[in-house]
């Protein structure tokens, strides 16, 4: 059965790492649904959050192959329930005029988000929050028409 | 101590204990193809033909001594060459370390003249890859490279240099011990696994041990020889595990998989635990995997977790060097024997003999056949030669009959089945094993896909034995046309050259063989000869190797013919 799984991946901070992370997922065919990486606290290391939607037989399979990569030192499959996490997401939003303008930040504060940028045409919101939490505002936001809308994949620290 | 660049990748081999290099010089690698000059009484280069030789013959050294096997090649197109051989490294975890130039870094990204990305094309079939950009990191990466691609589960690296880095100075340090934080391939069995393995073993009716290539990695022969005796344990071969116990143990039972033989096949799903050692249950060896050893409990020993419960479900996964688990399993086994499970594999035996070999080895009528040659050449060498063989029909002729006495002795390309392997690794094993016997066995479709590597041959004056079974066809695939496509041989048929004046231009001996009455003092000539020495022996054409597990069936729909 498909499940949501991140995988952390902890390595050396070397070129061509993330060449082999991605093809590992690519010669199996699991799509990565988002993938982030970052110096950590240990130096010359690198952290990857990667989230796919797979059979947890495969996920456990190339986790395994991961370890292969001569640079990883470490990777651990999680759920949802083990782990804290975020991602972060800017809206472009159209503001047609102030009224426009005054809804939309009382339906940003109303979902915890920020107004980070505002011009006379368009603002700019950021969410911070789960995936379905971004969604939501998302939705939201759809109806007053959204120019721009980015978010940055999955962090996550483990509870334990 | 100062040096350029590309004296230091020479030092570096030197420190390395290389002392032969297979390769191909142009003009992103003169630079050390200029320091190798001054090396030349410590490190020997074979000037090869085509790169892709100079893969298969360092993977061939490799699998012949277990030293890693060294090339160079140019940038471009000299190291897209190489991608062949180093693919085929990768699937049959052969230690190989291969050192490309590369344009000089700031053109690199420019699609300059010769460039090429070589990590980006090799990053999939290499164990690890590296770019050298500064001269001062060559002796640390070359270390590294020779470490990684000999430790663990061996494997092929590449590491590119670019023309800068090779003129580049530094100052001269090769680490004597590397360490990699996170690279630590674990050696040393859970003493827990060890004995629920030994509990399972000693309670078992029909326990039946697979033992591949991993075996001869180790070093583990004696190892793997010790614990069978002491469990009585019948034992079959995959292809890469063919020489790890001699042929003649009464306790081998033959080899598995395709075309292995018929017992270790149809038994297998007998078996009710199977200890596989070093192997890594290849879909050649397991056919249809859902009816693949329904009834067995699995033990499986492999360095390389990734292998357990890749393919079949283990009950007791052990990752260990085979040689140090095989030795801690042995301690832990009774002394037992399983006489009745062995005469079965034996009447097995009896019944492909009538139905199979029998014909096979000994035919008195017709065409000369490859098992006939192969009989004759193994009981002609005592098993005692290095066979190496191409890939086709020949193949699994070769592994079926050729009966190898002694260790690393059946050398091929197993995992990609490379036609084209076999005469630059058979010149490889050689330069490995100089004092033994080393034959050669091709197609004649797989010969002259590296048939220019006869120049090297003759240039180096090896006396490597190379014999063609010649059957006008792309045999194997010809044999499927006429089992699973209605005898259409599509492009199948080959319209041979003359190989034997082809051997001539060359300057190396060769003869024909058509009659059976020729074939004995033919094969004597080939063996007694001190020069390279080419036979050509040609054989039924459409000859079918049987047994065979169809693709896709399961190994107990095994067709005796
Ligand atoms: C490089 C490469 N191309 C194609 C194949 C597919 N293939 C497998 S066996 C075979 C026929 C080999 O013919 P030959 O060398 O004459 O050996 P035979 O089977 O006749 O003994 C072919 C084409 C291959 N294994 N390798
Ligand atoms: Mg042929």
């Amino acid at each position: 059965m498909k499940h949501l799984s991140t995988i952390t991946v902890f390595s050396q901070n070397t070129p061509g790492v993330l060449y082999r992370i991605a093809d590992l997922f690519l010669r199996r065919k699991i799509n990565i649904e988002s993938l982030t990486v970052s110096e950590i606290e240990l130096p010359g290391q690198s952290r990857f959050t990667i989230t796919v939607r797979a059979d947890g037989d495969l996920v456990e399979k190339v986790v395994k192959q991961l370890y292969r990569i001569i640079e990883v030192s470490k990777v651990v499959d999680s759920l949802d329930h083990e782990l804290i996490f975020k991602e972060l997401s800017f809206i472009k939003v159209h503001t047609k005029d102030a009224a426009a303008r005054h809804e939309l930040e009382r339906l940003a504060q109303m979902s915890g988000a920020k107004i980070t940028y505002v011009t006379g045409r368009f603002l700019v919101i950021e969410k911070a929050g789960t995936e379905e939490e971004i969604n939501n505002i998302y939705q939201l936001l759809k109806p007053y028409g959204i120019k721009e809308f980015v978010r940055s994949g999955r962090i996550a620290v483990f509870k334990e | 101590m100062k040096m350029m660049g590309s004296q230091a990748v020479m030092e570096s081999l030197v420190q390395a204990g290389v002392k032969i290099v297979f390769g191909y010089p142009g003009g992103a690698i003169m630079p050390i193809y200029d320091a190798l000059y001054d090396y030349q009484d410590k490190i020997k280069h074979v000037l090869v033909r085509h790169e892709q030789g100079a893969a298969h013959a360092a993977e061939g050294y490799a699998r012949a001594c277990g030293k890693p096997g060294v090339c160079f090649a140019t940038s471009g197109p000299g190291a897209t060459n190489l991608v062949t051989g180093i693919a085929d490294a990768m699937l049959d975890s052969v230690p190989i370390v291969c050192i490309t130039g590369q344009v000089t870094s700031a053109l690199i990204g420019s699609d300059a003249f010769q460039e090429a990305d070589v990590i980006g094309v090799t990053t999939p079939i290499t164990k690890w890859n590296y770019q050298i950009i500064k001269a001062a990191e060559i002796p640390e990466v070359l270390a590294k490279a020779f470490h990684i691609a000999t430790t663990g589960r061996p494997g092929p690296v590449v590491i590119d240099i670019t023309k800068d880095a090779q003129f580049g100075r530094l100052d001269f340090f090769y680490p004597k011990k590397v360490t990699i934080a996170s690279y630590n391939p674990n050696l040393f069995p859970h003493p827990k696994q060890i004995e629920l393995a030994a509990e399972l073993l000693n309670n078992a009716k029909r326990p039946y041990v697979l033992f591949g290539h991993g075996v001869l990695i180790a070093k583990a022969e004696k190892e793997l020889r010790t614990l069978i005796e002491k469990g009585g344990l019948p034992a079959a071969a995959t292809l890469h595990g063919i020489s790890a116990l001699p042929a003649d143990h009464p306790l081998y039972v033959g080899f598995l998989g395709m075309h292995g033989n018929y017992g270790p096949n149809v038994l297998s799903n007998k078996a009710d635990v199977v200890l596989a050692v070093g192997m890594r249950f290849d879909d050649r060896v397991t056919g249809r995997l859902k009816d693949y050893l329904p009834r067995a409990k699995i033990i499986h020993i492999d360095i390389d977790p990734a292998e357990l419960n890749k393919n079949v479900k283990t009950y007791i996964p052990i990752v260990a060097d085979a040689k140090i688990a095989l030795q801690e399993l042995t301690q832990k086994i009774k002394k037992n024997h399983h006489r009745p499970w062995l005469a079965e594999f034996r009447k097995c035996d009896q019944l492909e003999m009538t139905k199979v070999i029998k014909n096979e080895s000994y035919p008195r009528a017709g065409q000369i056949k490859m098992a006939e040659v192969i009989t004759m050449l193994s009981e002609k060498t005592k098993g005692r030669a290095i066979i190496v063989v191409d890939v086709g029909q020949h193949q699994m002729v070769a592994a079926r009959y050729y009966k190898p006495v002694l260790a690393d002795s059946f050398i091929t390309s197993g995992g990609m089945g490379t036609m084209g392997f076999a005469l630059p690794a058979g010149m490889g094993a050689k330069f490995a094993a100089p004092e033994r016997e080393v034959i050669v066995v091709c197609g004649d479709g797989g010969f002259q896909m590296n048939i220019q590597e006869l120049a090297t041959i003759a240039q180096e004056q090896i006396p490597l034995k190379i014999i063609i079974l010649n059957n006008s066809y792309l045999g194997m695939v010809r044999q499927w046309q006429e089992l699973f496509f209605n005898k259409r041989y599509s492009s199948t048929r080959l319209q041979n050259p003359d190989f034997i004046q082809i051997a001539k231009g060359f300057y190396i001996k060769g003869e024909k063989v058509q009659d059976r009455s020729d074939l004995s003092l033919a094969l004597s000539r080939l063996i007694k000869a001190k020069t390279p020495y080419l036979l050509e022996i040609m054989v039924e054409k459409e000859g079918n190797v049987f047994p065979m597990v169809p693709s896709g069936a399961s190994v107990e729909e095994i067709r005796l013919e």
